[in-house]
């Protein structure tokens, strides 16, 4: 009975960090549709977001004895310009990634395997620079709304402020994004790279700058994901984004690889799956065995993904590849 | 194709520079009295001048005599107050979850704490008058990194002994390697039920959890009238597994319902499912066992409305809770094996005072016991070289070192200190403390402090 007494409150949470989930994968997901490739670095960038958001409200950093432990920048940015300059300056991040890790690659012809090998290296070296410059404190977060409730109730469901605030930042830049890739010209040049990009090319399209272009949109997406889960969760330190990488992963194979749609269902999708089975609880008496749904939230996302994998290989949204032969 | 040559020299030569410029200290070739130094030239002489760290500032001086120049500390029993010079250095290993998810915060105190005491036993005397080299394996937070880390430290390094590894799970793995090739090992933060009982050469400075972690229980009881109890662990820790049984006996113990143990992960930030629980079952004492990332539950917890008691275990022992759980943290109940507050002898002030002077905030457990570890090796190889037994084989001086250690009585930033015949830790002296903080005008990240209470 808990169970449903529960469901609206775990719905709202799952709506919230589903959110999360959706907009990380959109990075994954964007920069698959154009190149063919899965960049792992994805996670670096989540959580240097959430870095620099907190470094520019003026934040100090972590202690020990790290080049930059217990520092802080002159000023004090306001949360929502910081988030969006820290969303600026992981995007040039980003930018940078493209032009030292995947480019030359590119320019090679290379195998889209060493892109991700590639792609892998570079995220382990940003965590780790992270953590030799700054050490593996956790940070607290900085709140949107100072001095806000941190919750309030609805008809009995909880809401907090941060999750709210998480669930209305996704849904804008989401909202964002669709206009950017519908309605503008930059947004169907991209989907024409992302269909034939030789074609696009003779086309009179300029491939690279559309794909730098992409890397910078995905790191403003990655490190705004980053920054909305440090205000709920705070900076957990260098390899906060391990986790997410991993989820994002499941979410755009589960909504279809590439396929932006896919993308925002799979996540949405999988965060209410995982509040919904963590709050399920019960004793089988017989074994004296006793379930706790809690210990299975990390599985969840893989298992949907077999279960999606099975019943529909190219995923939820996605297409059927047709090859010629 | 030129073009693509000169990129990669030129990538390859910042590469190669860099490093090498970045290693060389701007005043390591003509030091002048006055001038800057860098912060590990503090000690060092070059010529007639040494570098000295004056308050904030680090700088080259005209070096004084020996006696007065070396530190006046009381180093635990050592002998020599000079800094430690001849002789080959003596390698001890250090293995911490530097790089892992749930243990790079846990380890980085570790680091801190151990770097303290590698410099205060060399500028005490080092192993009467040889140094003391501390060679540090990054474990990762999972059991094959910390298997890795103690092959390398014994077979590639051949240090005569290991401190570590960080969690109690990646010990249950790693420690029987270096029980089978008779290398000690002293454990930090290895907390579980079943650690020294691995074999003849695994001790740990860490209390298991089972001599303290009730006190807290009994504290909380003692402020607030209580009658059910919640109790939340990381059910993938070892540690906090071993934590909440003791918990839960202690809960009976003092009379209160408990409500079914509720499980979580040990990464998870996201406790939605334990709020809830606490918010239908309204418990009056909630009970956490997990690593820091677990003050997300007491932050979440306060958030929604809670405000009985909260109960913290060892993982919340660190001052990295502060960052997480914020003005939440405030009234959360800890057990310690460690306070800052407490003496014991002159050696946990000196231990603080080097402590804050390296890295501006007090020490927490997790360092405190980890500075404790390398200065228990350090003691024990002392008693080593003044038997003479310093000189045989690595293999003789692993088995001869772990008698040694085993049969030392220890003064450190614990109290004084000794260890059964099995390797447990003799501690006397546990605290309790709550959790104060006062939040700084930019939400600072150490405005917290753990107040030792007494009961």
């Amino acid at each position: 009975m808990s169970f449903v007494r529960n469901l609206p409150q775990n719905f709202f949470d799952g709506l919230s960090i589903g959110s999360v989930y959706a907009l990380f994968a959109l990075g994954y997901t964007l920069i698959f549709s154009i190149l063919r490739i899965v960049n792992f670095a994805h996670g670096a960038i989540f959580t240097i977001g959430a870095y620099f958001t907190y470094v520019l409200t003026g934040g100090t950093l972590g202690g020990g004895n790290f080049p930059f432990s217990n520092t802080r920048v002159p000023f004090s940015l306001n949360f929502w310009i910081a988030l969006v300059l820290g969303a600026l300056l992981a995007g040039l991040v980003n930018v940078a990634i493209e032009r030292f890790a995947f480019r030359p690659l590119r320019n090679r012809n290379a195998d889209t395997l060493l892109s991700l090998v590639s792609s892998l290296g570079v995220s382990l070296m940003l965590s780790n620079l992270i953590q030799n410059l700054v050490g593996s404190d956790p940070l607290p977060a900085p709140e949107p709304i100072p001095g806000s409730k941190p919750s309030f109730d609805v008809a009995s469901v909880i809401i907090q402020t941060s999750r709210l605030l998480t669930f209305a930042v996704a849904v804008i830049v989401m909202a964002g994004l669709w206009y950017l890739l519908n309605r503008t010209r930059t947004g169907k040049a991209l989907k024409a790279v992302s269909e034939d990009a030789t074609t696009s090319s003779l086309l009179g399209i300029s491939t690279n700058r559309l794909i730098l272009f992409t890397f910078m949109l995905c790191g403003v997406l990655g490190a705004v994901a980053g920054t909305m889960v440090s205000t709920n969760f705070n900076i957990t330190g260098p390899y906060m984004g391990s986790e997410y990488a991993l989820i994002g992963l499941a979410v755009i194979v589960i909504g279809g690889l590439g396929d932006i749609p896919g993308a925002v269902l799979g996540g949405f999708l999988l965060g209410i799956l995982q509040t919904v089975v963590s709050s399920i609880s019960f004793r089988i008496g017989f074994w004296d065995w006793d379930f706790s749904g809690s210990s299975w939230k990390d599985a969840v996302p893989f298992i949907t993904l077999a279960i999606v994998l099975l019943v529909r290989p190219q995923g939820l949204l996605g297409r059927a590849q047709i090859q010629k032969v | 194709m030129k073009t693509a040559r000169l990129r990669v020299g030129a990538l390859a030569a910042v590469f190669v520079l860099v490093p090498i410029v970045a290693s060389v200290p701007a005043s390591a070739l003509t030091p002048k009295a006055g001038a800057r130094c860098a912060p590990k030239e503090v000690g060092k002489t070059v010529g007639k001048l040494t570098c000295v760290k004056d308050g904030s500032r680090r700088k080259w001086v005209a070096a004084a005599p020996a006696a007065t120049a070396a530190p006046t500390t009381a180093a635990g029993s050592a002998s020599a107050t000079t800094p430690a010079s001849g002789g080959a250095p003596i390698k001890l290993g250090v293995a911490l979850g530097l790089s892992g998810a749930s243990t790079a915060n846990l380890a980085q105190d570790q680091r801190l704490g151990v770097a303290v005491a590698e410099k205060y036993i060399n500028d005490n005397g080092g192993i009467n008058g040889r140094k003391l080299q501390v060679v540090v394996q990054d474990t990762g937070a999972d059991e094959a990194g910390a298997i890795a880390a103690f092959n390398a430290l014994i077979d590639n390094d051949k240090v005569v002994g290991i401190v570590g590894p960080t969690l109690s799970q990646q010990a249950f793995a790693a420690d029987p390697i270096a029980e089978r090739k008779k290398v000690p090992v002293l454990a930090p933060s290895n907390t579980a039920a079943g650690i020294p009982q691995i074999g003849d050469y695994i001790a740990r400075v860490s209390a298991g959890v089972a001599t303290y972690a009730g006190n807290a229980v009994k504290f909380a009881a003692s402020i607030d009238p209580l009658s059910k109890a919640a109790v939340f662990f990381a059910d993938d820790d070892a540690f906090s597994r071993s934590e909440t049984v003791v918990f839960q006996n202690a809960v009976k113990a003092s009379g209160l319902e408990l409500l079914p143990p509720q499980t979580f992960k040990v990464n998870d930030t996201d406790f939605t499912t334990q709020v809830n629980f606490v918010r239908q079952n309204r418990p009056d004492l909630v009970v956490i066992s997990g690593l820091a990332q677990a003050g997300n539950l007491v932050k979440q917890l306060r958030d929604t409305g809670y405000s009985g008691s909260i109960v913290g275990g060892n993982g919340l022992n660190v001052v990295q809770t502060f960052s997480v759980c914020k003005q939440q943290c405030e009234g959360l109940i800890v057990a310690q094996a460690y306070s800052p507050e407490i003496p014991n002898d002159g050696v946990n002030v000196e231990f603080s005072k080097l402590f804050q002077a390296d890295n501006k905030r007090i020490p927490g457990q997790i360092a405190a016991q980890a500075f404790t570890g390398v200065l228990v090796f350090a003691e024990a190889l002392r008693t080593l070289e003044k038997d003479g037994k310093l000189n045989g084989s690595l293999e003789q001086i692993r088995i001869d070192l772990n008698k040694a250690l085993l049969a030392g009585k220890y003064s450190t930033p614990l109290g004084d200190i000794s260890f059964t015949p099995e390797g447990e830790i003799n501690q006397k002296s546990f605290y309790v403390a709550q959790i104060s903080m006062k939040r700084g005008a930019t939400g600072d990240v150490f405005s917290g402090v753990f107040k030792y209470v007494k009961f």
